[in-house]
């Protein structure tokens, strides 16, 4: 736990609209960073591009503010380079599902240590609420002429197919709840997504908060569930079972720990099948000179090239 | 003085990559430097490929045509390269009935040339039918029953037939070699050094070699051509390696401290990634490992999703602390444009190695190129200058990454190093590289960095001091910002915070000495200047001599960094000469309209090469003189298949 004297939040007045999930978020994510004990100086959070990305400009830990899309890279760069900072990522679902959707797929696989919290609103709130990944088929939001003829993009299906080794769902006005959710995904040793439900006040008028009060239910309250693979043997039973959850939607919404897989090497332990001190000696902790000199010898390293 | 071009061509994927690098070792082994360029096609197996080696014993820089030897391995080879035949054309003899028309991987378009001459010259379309041409024309005409000499080659090793076939290139090779009086014993050498440790090749190869000399002796009276003699680096106990320029790049980013390489696969590009992937965990030197109590060095090296996703995690690897780099060619960049601009804002050193190949698109994946130059200046959208080099041959390459590691974090910028197929692809020997001259300057870097950090705090030369993430808390965005990288659009602030940006690059262009921006080769008081960059260099240091020894007095002016350019010197150089010739490989003459750009000189004669091909010194030699002869504006050049 850190003191409540550390601020993890800017002074900057943060300029989302009145009832913005956002504010829920960022409040679950200060909570979680403290009780975890991460100081501000030891996380980094990642973000895209919209209201979801402006996270690191009101938090106050490291802040990365990227490209449209592109935090997932970005995340993977930082904590391939310094895996002792906490990584997290925070990005909207045009971020991660559409126009990064790319980077999303791949993150699954390569199982990197970061978390991905995934604003989920199904617009593009900050252009003014076009439809966005989430958004379902035939729904037509205040701020579209016409419904929407593009079919949604399931985030949980996407990231079980990924190889995500640990997938939830929280909602951003369940503030501790998402908060315990939060906290599980970064104690995760590998890529985590947290489907984060989040209503747009302001341009999604069909998922409101009463919407989905009316349907969210949290899979640990039913009686022996348990989303962890902990031996290989046990994985197609889970991910059907999380399979199941992930197509609940119009009826019943599950939040929660949906699946966690603790049967799959993170990334930094494949690398060090090849290169046997890397977590030890990350790139940053690595020298590269000494007194401003190199310290290799190109005829020492590349004998494969030497003809004499 | 021995200037020899060696030429080998035989279906890809079948040997002739190896054969290619075995005669490289060996003219090494017999004390010569060397270049071969590769030709090859986007294809695995079967299509047309070929090895021009050019053997010399200063400075082997470039191609050249006429070959002194050609070796056809199969009938394609014949067809494609009859023309090249200076003087010996090695064939198999097995092939002699073969007709063009039936050879499927041959392009229509060279099948029609090559039908036209033999018709022109009353011969069949046959194998036969162009050994009578070549007769007709003086050549020495070599034939060589190479499948009964791999059954000889099988059975002396005791091996099946069929397990040893890609020896048959070996055969082909070591024929080649005999007429030039390479000894039997430096090509087995050379055998051995490229199947290092495999023995199971190395054995029946050997065996081809010897069972190819032995052949040539008995038919061929032994030598057919001037021996040549013992190269000047024979024997030396400087040791000499032999590379391509991606090799090359890897070995730089190696001795420059990188320690995060990311790349999506594209050709000529990958090979470099794959080449830091094979060395990514190294030996540290033992002073070094003393002085640090380390033994070895590692780089991560991540084959992304997209080139998008490669510059974006190399750009997350240097705002954590590392030392980091992509490599990708052309099509890449495009997608790297976005990124881009985002390191230009945020600051982020990050080098992206571009290997230019044939555009625009998809274009000549596999050809030449000189035409990404305009993309490397100007890629990507806002006020985004970046620090752009363009390496000309092997030995500037291994330099230019380090001093671009450098320049990135010094001057915290995206630097573009730029080299082409005709580098990446091309092997080449160089000497060990010296590393005593070799400095490593990570520039400002603050020990104890205040909370929250300062990341972008105005300065004098316009560079901030860096903290990495995690040494205290920094704020970046891909938003214009205050000094402490928080979004910022105030209107006075925006004037400081892009000025700040932009005098970088006058500290940048201030600080970097001029031998790292510019050479001028050859007389500097000669009436006629050729202006060129990158793999230019090597065509036009030829040519300046031929030229010379035909009394034609000529300098070159080569060009390695594009930005910050260095004006002013360019200027005095071209307007001080009589005769200014622009060279390079690219239809529109980029860099002649970035000389204007940058200059206000406009280079009155250029000749330029866009068939994907690299120059050959024969064709530029003969192109200057066009143009002194004629005044012509422009020489489009087009030697070689």
């Amino acid at each position: 736990m850190v003191s409540e004297q550390v601020k993890y939040q800017a002074d900057t007045w943060k300029d989302w609209c009145p009832g913005c999930g956002n504010y829920g978020i960022i409040t679950a994510l200060e909570m979680a960073l403290r009780e975890l004990g991460i100081p501000p100086e030891k996380a980094v959070d990642v973000g895209g591009i919209g209201c979801s990305g402006k996270l690191p400009e009101f938090l106050a830990i490291n802040g990365v503010h990227t490209l449209h899309g592109r935090p997932i890279p970005v995340a993977t760069g930082i904590k391939l380079t310094r895996p002792e900072l906490t990584v997290l990522v925070d990005a909207g679902d045009g971020d991660t599902l559409g126009i990064g959707a790319a980077h999303f797929v791949a993150a699954g696989r390569r199982n990197v240590d970061i978390t991905i919290l995934l604003h989920d609103n199904g617009v593009y709130g900050l252009t003014k609420g076009q439809a966005s990944p989430t958004l379902g088929l035939f729904i037509k939001t205040k701020a579209l002429s016409k419904p929407n003829i593009n079919a949604p993009v399931n985030p949980i299906l996407l990231a079980l197919a990924s190889g995500y080794t640990f997938i939830a769902r929280g909602y951003a006005y369940h503030v501790k709840q998402l908060k315990d959710i939060i906290k599980a995904a970064i104690q995760h040793k590998g890529t985590a997504l947290v489907d984060i439900l989040q209503p747009c006040p302001t341009y999604n008028n069909v998922y409101t908060k009463e919407w989905y009060e009316q349907r969210i239910y949290y899979v640990d309250q039913e009686e022996n569930w348990n989303p962890v693979v902990e031996k290989p043997e046990e994985l197609e039973a889970k991910m059907e079972q999380t399979i199941a959850k992930a197509l609940e939607w119009d009826e019943r919404i599950p939040l929660g720990i949906l699946f966690q897989n603790k049967t799959v090497p993170e990334y930094l332990d494949r690398l060090k099948t090849r290169i046997p001190f890397i977590t030890e000696l990350p790139p940053y902790r690595q020298p590269i000179e000494v007194d401003g000199k190199p310290i290799v010898d190109i005829a020492q390293i590349f004998v494969d090239k030497l003809v004499m | 003085m021995v200037d020899l071009v060696f030429e080998i061509g035989g279906p890809q994927g079948g040997g002739i990559e190896s054969a290619g690098q075995i005669a490289l070792r060996a003219f090494m082994l017999k004390g010569y430097r060397v270049y071969g360029t590769r030709e090859y096609h986007s294809n695995i197996m079967g299509k047309h490929s070929y090895f021009n080696i050019r053997v010399r014993e200063d400075r082997a820089l470039a191609p050249n045509l006429p070959a002194d030897i050609v070796v056809a391995l199969d009938a394609e080879s014949v067809f494609t390269h009859y023309n090249d035949v200076g003087e010996f054309l090695v064939y198999d003899t097995g092939v002699l009935s073969k007709d063009i028309d039936s050879i499927q991987s041959m392009s229509k378009y060279l099948k029609a040339r090559v039908k036209e001459e033999l018709d022109a010259n009353g011969v069949p379309h046959t194998v036969e039918g162009v050994i009578k041409l070549l007769e007709k024309r003086g050549k020495r005409l070599v034939g060589v029953p190479l499948r009964s000499l791999l059954k000889t080659t099988a059975e002396k090793a005791g091996v099946s037939l069929v397990s040893i076939s890609r020896a048959i290139n070996t055969i082909g090779l070591a024929v080649g070699m005999s007429l030039i009086g390479v000894e039997v014993e430096k090509l087995q050498k050379a055998i051995e050094l490229f199947f290092a440790g495999k023995q199971k090749v190395i054995k029946p190869n050997v065996i081809a070699a010897q069972v190819a000399y032995d052949y040539a002796k008995q038919n061929f009276g032994g030598i057919h051509r001037e021996v040549i003699p013992d190269g000047p680096h024979i024997n030396t106990d400087k040791p000499r390696l032999v590379v391509s320029g991606n090799d090359v790049v890897a070995m730089g980013k190696i001795a420059g401290g990188l320690r995060v390489q990311t790349y999506y696969p594209i050709t000529p590009a990958a090979d470099e990634s794959l080449y830091l992937e094979k060395f990514e965990d190294f030996p540290l030197t033992p002073e070094a490992a003393e002085k640090l109590g380390l033994e070895r060095g590692g780089i991560v090296v991540v084959q992304t999703e997209d080139e998008i996703s490669a510059l974006n995690m190399a750009i997350g690897a240097s705002l954590a602390g590392a030392r980091s780099a992509t490599s990708t060619s052309g099509p890449g960049l495009s997608l790297m444009a976005e990124a881009l601009g985002y390191a230009g804002i945020i600051e982020a050193p990050v080098v992206i190695t571009l290997y230019m190949r044939g555009g625009p698109s998809t274009g000549m994946p596999t050809r030449n190129s000189q035409s990404d130059l305009f993309a490397a200046l100007f890629q990507g959208h806002g006020d985004l200058p970046r620090i752009v080099i363009a390496s000309g041959d092997h030995e500037e390459a291994f330099y230019d990454a380090i001093k671009a590691l450098n320049w990135a974090e010094k001057y915290q910028t995206p630097v573009i190093h730029l080299l082409e197929k005709a580098i990446a692809n091309a092997m080449k020997d160089i000497f060990n590289p010296d590393l005593s001259n070799v400095v490593i300057d990570r520039g400002k870097i603050e020990k104890n960095p205040p909370k929250p950090f300062p990341r972008f705090k105005y300065t004098e030369d316009g560079i901030s001091p860096r903290a990495f993430l995690g040494d205290t808390v920094v704020w970046y965005t891909s938003n214009e910002h205050d000094q402490f990288g928080r979004r910022n659009e105030d209107p006075v602030e925006r004037i400081k915070m892009q000025d700040k940006r932009l005098k970088k690059f006058e500290t940048a262009a201030k600080e970097i000495p001029l031998e790292d921006k510019v050479t001028l080769y050859g007389d500097p008081d000669a009436k006629i200047t050729i202006v060129g960059w990158g793999a230019v260099k090597g065509a036009a240091l030829d040519a300046i001599d031929k030229l010379k020894e035909e009394g034609i007095n000529a300098n070159y002016l080569h060009i390695r960094m594009f930005m910050p350019f260095p004006s002013d010197y360019v200027k005095s150089v071209l307007e001080k000469a009589e005769t200014v010739i622009g060279v390079e490989g690219n239809a529109l003459a980029q860099a002649a309209q970035v000389i204007r750009m940058f200059t206000g000189f406009d280079i009155p004669h250029l000749v330029v090469k866009y068939t994907g091909r690299p120059i050959f010194v024969a064709e530029l030699v003969e192109s200057v003189k066009h143009i002194l002869r004629t005044g012509d504006k422009k020489v489009v050049l087009s030697l070689g298949q």
